[in-house]
């Protein structure tokens, strides 16, 4: 008797599994797949420094990036409209995605610092791409730019704008960028930097170390709060002996809303530093949030895709 | 002795029958189109996991909705962060049955309707679709259109970009499915 019911329970079990209509079970697996990260920024930059995002193959990015002039302090207030009277640095670039990992591109700044009339050729690789199962835990992305100033030389020969010959004019950066999306909201970045001007003054660094640190956080699907920070390492002999000019050196901070439109991503953001350029934000910034020498300024990012075969 | 021989026995044979009843796929394939005055839109996934009982008339289908693949990055990126919110709702799952079951043990081409629950989006909503099923020796071939109205999943479309995507997407699904192991 036992047995009779032992076997014809034995005969319907496995029945019962698979008459169930409920058949998600058979793919419990399925979820375990690594894929990669993707928008742990929105754009190709965080404010003034890069993010580890590239374009898309065949993607044109056109940037617009604005600095006003000083919001408070001796050269802001009302007298010029809180710093929007005037604009310390201009850029306008297109960039572009030979691959999904290679980004190319050229821009032109007005430049704020020793140099000016500035023309940028950048070359961007992302090396690593962050996976959804930390198979792959950190995105690494390489940034190296090569800036010529088109202004004209100074008179004097001590002034780090005199060139004496063309190479004075040049100015380079090599970057990477760690970045990691840590849940949804929240991205981070480390940006260990290297800034090398050919021209300086007396007693300043051609070449220079610094370390910046991003970092994104989403409120919304569209809107998130952006900060960046670069500290550069300067010597203690070129610090003191800028003071001695009369001029300090300060770290760049930059906080700024991000607003993503599609297509569009626009940042409105409050720095310190007046330049837009690596090669001048990181080493060259003089004006300081405590003395009201920060300003407002915008970035505007247009992403085109221009692969023929993807219209219809 | 003798009751055991007969447990051991019956056994593999009550398994094998039933799992027959099983087909099942791991690379179906899923893409939508989608159709306005901007710009039109397509997408396409063979990562699409699948299961019918042809006895019970049981359906599932089950796909991580970042496998999707478009040709823009861009719009790759604004359909995962910004639409379907991938990092808060991965999957899309339908659950549903064949009504008026054919004989799917014989070989042939059958029109059938299924009726069943789309949760996408984190929205569950009933659909009920025709699908046509080819059953050949060792195979079941399955296909499918609808329409996916992308409101009633709780999909917004700011009025920024209303011009680039439709109102109603159109869904294709194929695949062939072997004999659940």
């Amino acid at each position: 008797m036992s047995f009779v019911k032992i076997l014809f329970a034995a005969c319907l079990l496995p029945a019962a599994c698979y008459a169930q209509d409920d058949l998600s079970g058979m793919f419990k697996d399925s979820a375990k797949r690594s894929l990669p990260v993707i928008a742990t920024f929105k754009s190709t930059r965080i404010i003034n420094g890069q993010s580890n995002e590239t374009l898309g193959k065949n993607e044109l990015d056109f940037r617009v990036g604005h600095r006003f002039g000083d919001m408070a302090g001796s050269n802001g207030g009302a007298k010029t409209f809180f710093g929007m009277d005037n604009s310390t640095d201009i850029r306008i670039a297109f960039e572009y995605g030979v691959s999904d990992n290679l980004t190319v591109g050229i821009g032109r700044s007005k430049g704020s610092g020793n140099l000016s009339q500035l023309y940028e050729g950048l070359v961007k690789y992302r090396l690593l791409q962050q996976t959804t199962d930390n198979r792959i835990p950190l995105a690494i992305t390489l940034f190296g730019n090569a800036v010529v100033s088109a202004m004209e030389s100074a008179e004097e020969e001590a002034s780090p704008a005199y060139f004496g010959k063309f190479s004075d004019r040049m100015s380079y950066t090599a970057q990477a960028v760690l970045a990691r999306q840590f849940g949804h909201a929240f991205s981070l970045a480390v940006l260990p930097t290297y800034v090398h001007r050919n021209r300086v003054g007396y007693a300043d660094m051609n070449g220079m170390f610094a370390l910046g640190v991003g970092g994104r956080l989403r409120f919304t699907n569209r809107l998130a709060l952006v900060v960046d920070y670069f500290v550069p390492f300067r010597d203690q002999a070129s610090k003191d002996f800028a003071k001695t000019q009369g001029m300090e050196y300060y770290n760049s901070l930059g906080v700024g809303l991000e607003i993503e439109t599609g297509g569009h991503v626009f940042h409105v953001n409050f720095t310190n530093s007046t330049a837009t350029l690596e090669n001048q934000f990181i080493p060259e910034t003089t004006s300081t949030w405590t003395n009201g020498q920060f300003r407002w300024g915008f970035n505007i990012s247009r992403r085109f895709d221009l692969d023929r075969k993807h219209k219809h | 002795m003798k009751h055991l021989i007969l447990l051991m026995l019956c056994l593999p044979l009550a398994l094998g029958a039933t799992a027959q009843d099983v087909y099942a796929s791991r690379n179906v394939s899923l893409s939508f189109f989608s159709k306005a005055p901007m710009e039109d839109i397509d997408a396409k996934t063979t990562q699409c996991v699948s299961a019918i009982n042809i006895k019970t008339g049981a359906v599932y289908f089950k796909v991580a909705v970042n496998t999707f693949q478009f040709k823009k990055s861009l719009m790759q990126e604004h359909f995962n962060e910004n639409y379907l919110e991938t990092h808060k709702f991965p999957n899309a799952e339908f659950k549903g049955k064949l009504l008026d079951l054919p004989d799917l043990t014989k070989p042939g081409t059958y029109t059938v309707t299924v009726e069943g629950t789309l949760d996408m989006h984190g929205v569950k909503k009933t659909y009920r679709e025709k699908g046509t099923l080819t059953v050949a020796v060792g195979s079941i071939a399955v296909s499918s259109t609808f329409k996916v109205r992308v409101a009633d999943h709780n999909i917004k479309i700011p009025r920024l970009v209303v011009k680039n995507i439709a109102e109603v997407v159109d869904v294709t699904v194929s695949g062939k499915y072997a004999p659940a192991k």
